[in-house]
């Protein structure tokens, strides 16, 4: 590394002409990735222990909190990836001009959808509820904000037909 | 840094680049900034649509194994440090290092996509398709369910009477030679195996549409139907949720499960006491259950998974085009190793790892939303 003194986040950092690459040698080295990716796989695998069943003995069944926990140990893992195999964490301020926006971007883009893709089934129309799935009696409902709280064959809907018709010849 | 510049005295010009950085990097980085926005998109639109959906099928019911995703995982992991460890070699002018650690890369990123690949065969052979007409899937056992197992019915009633037509005709005809002889005890034996699966199915079926149609208001018909989409295909998920909840609270009632069931969890649910005992220790394991479909695979009857039509969109769609950014990265690194990979290669070197960074950087999103969620 001949340029280890200049890693530090600066935008007055010299650049070498005609030879672009002399900048922003990381000052990393094999030991910190294989330290990275040993880290990596770690963390996969307390992703998967979610699955095995010592997990419902140490922590409980919530599924919620599951979830949260896969979707922490994922950030965590993207944000190892990020820093240390995409160099972001040696480079100067313009990393986050080209990533921040982005990401909010793509946070905006997915609660757009919730009114209408994600809460669908609240206002469904009757040709939707004739072909739209349902719960088979005696399985779990599925339980989070964007479904109807009921929803369960042989049960009135709220915004939805009651029967679908029987057959397409008594439909007429 | 001269700014000073008077007309037609260029020498004291320099170039200032308005970032502290490489262009191929800084547009790769563009690039990248983009494809943040087109992945969550797709993945967005995934979690959106599955938690909005009525219902959504278990993992295991659509013949997901989550340590296939799980290797998969960790095969992607191992390919981002080999291309750390290429563009390292490459920056300290080590050729055959560098050449060593792509061509690794190379081989791991086939690796991920032969898991994955097996993994689409596993869905396809299990008739779980994104679209018609090979997806066979039904959203509830409905009326139009039934009619699509009916006219499955029928068309294997079809094949099994041209069998039968076919047995006639060479008995019919006079001199019959071994071959015959041997094609005819071939064909008995086809008709009477499809007949002894084929029959008791429709007989099963006309039972559950007549009662159906005969008396609409009460769940009954239904319930018929939902056993016999049970006996193609059985899911985990309503075995896994009986399991769970009936020999818990009826372990002494062991002589009458389905009443203990009815008492403790209400009228409807009396539609699983059918289930064999085989299948529920299946479920332990969290394998898929053997159904009709999967004992005899000829039929292929249409199956009923709740929320499966969305599932398998969904999943095509995103594995799908994360394959292809694989199959983009391969294709770079395959570009990258006829060259000499020194020093002056070190800055396209890390533009690929960067590329093929993000590429990992999704599957880690997407492997416990797929697979664990």
């Amino acid at each position: 590394m001949a340029t280890e003194s200049n890693f530090e986040e600066s935008p007055a950092v010299p650049v070498t002409h005609g030879h672009p690459e002399g900048a922003h040698h990381p000052p990393g080295g094999v030991t910190i990735y294989v330290m990275v990716a040993v880290a990596l796989v770690f963390l996969t695998s307390l992703s998967y222990a979610t699955h095995l069943p010592i997990w419902n003995t140490l922590v409980g069944d919530n599924i919620a909190v599951k979830r949260t926990w896969m979707m922490a140990v994922s950030c965590t893992k993207a944000m190892l990836v990020i820093l240390f195999f995409m160099h972001l964490k040696w480079e100067a301020n313009w990393k986050w001009i080209v990533t921040v926006p982005a990401s909010m971007m793509s946070i905006l883009l997915m609660l757009a959808l919730v009114p209408d893709i994600g809460r669908r089934m609240y206002h469904a129309s009757h040709e939707r509820m004739i072909y739209a799935a349902e719960v088979p009696p005696g399985e779990p409902m599925p339980g989070t904000g964007l479904r109807p709280p009921r929803h369960q064959m042989g049960q009135p809907q709220l915004h939805g037909p009651s029967e679908p018709p029987l057959s397409p010849n008594n439909g007429e | 840094m001269h700014s000073t510049t008077d007309h037609g005295h260029h020498t004291g010009l320099q170039y200032q680049p308005g970032l502290p950085l490489p262009n191929g990097k800084l547009f790769l980085w563009l690039f990248l900034s983009t494809e943040i926005m087109f992945f969550s998109g797709l993945i967005g639109a995934y979690i959106v649509l599955r938690f909005g959906a009525a219902d959504w099928p278990l993992t295991h019911d659509v013949h997901l194994v989550e340590l296939w995703g799980a290797i998969n995982t960790a095969v992607l992991i191992c390919s981002s440090i080999t291309v750390v460890l290429a563009l390292e070699a490459a920056r300290r002018d080590n050729t055959s290092a560098a050449k060593g650690w792509i061509l690794l890369t190379f081989v791991l990123g086939c690796a991920f996509l032969g898991v994955k690949s097996y993994e689409y065969s596993q869905k396809f052979a299990h008739q779980l398709y994104p679209a018609l007409p090979h997806s066979q899937m039904y959203e509830k056992a409905d009326v139009n369910y039934a009619a699509a197992v009916r006219l499955r019915l029928a068309q294997l009633q079809l094949d099994v009477s041209n069998w039968e037509k076919e047995a006639a005709g060479l008995e019919q005809a006079s001199p019959k030679d071994a071959a015959a002889e041997s094609r005819i005890a071939q064909l008995k034996q086809q008709v009477s195996d499809a007949k002894s699966v084929l029959n008791p199915l429709q007989q099963e079926l006309t039972k559950a549409e007549v009662t159906m149609r005969e008396n609409p208001d009460s769940p009954e018909g239904r319930i018929l139907m939902l056993q016999l989409a049970d006996h193609i295909y059985p899911r985990a998920k309503m075995h896994q949720h009986h399991a769970e909840s009936a020999p818990a609270e009826s372990a002494p009632a062991e002589e009458h499960p389905a009443k203990a069931a009815a008492a403790t969890s209400g009228p409807q649910l009396t539609l699983v006491q059918h289930e064999t005992a085989a299948a529920e220790s299946h479920v332990a394991g969290g394998e898929h259950l053997e159904g009709l479909n999967d004992k005899y695979p000829w039929l292929k009857l249409p199956i009923m998974i709740p929320g499966g039509n969305l599932w398998a969109s969904t999943y095509f769609l995103v594995t799908g085009f994360h394959a292809i950014h694989v199959i983009v990265g391969l294709i770079a690194f395959a570009l990258l190793m006829p060259k000499t990979l020194g020093i002056a290669k070190a800055g396209l070197i890390e533009n690929i790892g960067l590329y093929w960074h993000f590429v990992d950087l999704v599957w880690i999103f997407l492997f416990p939303l797929l697979y664990l969620f």
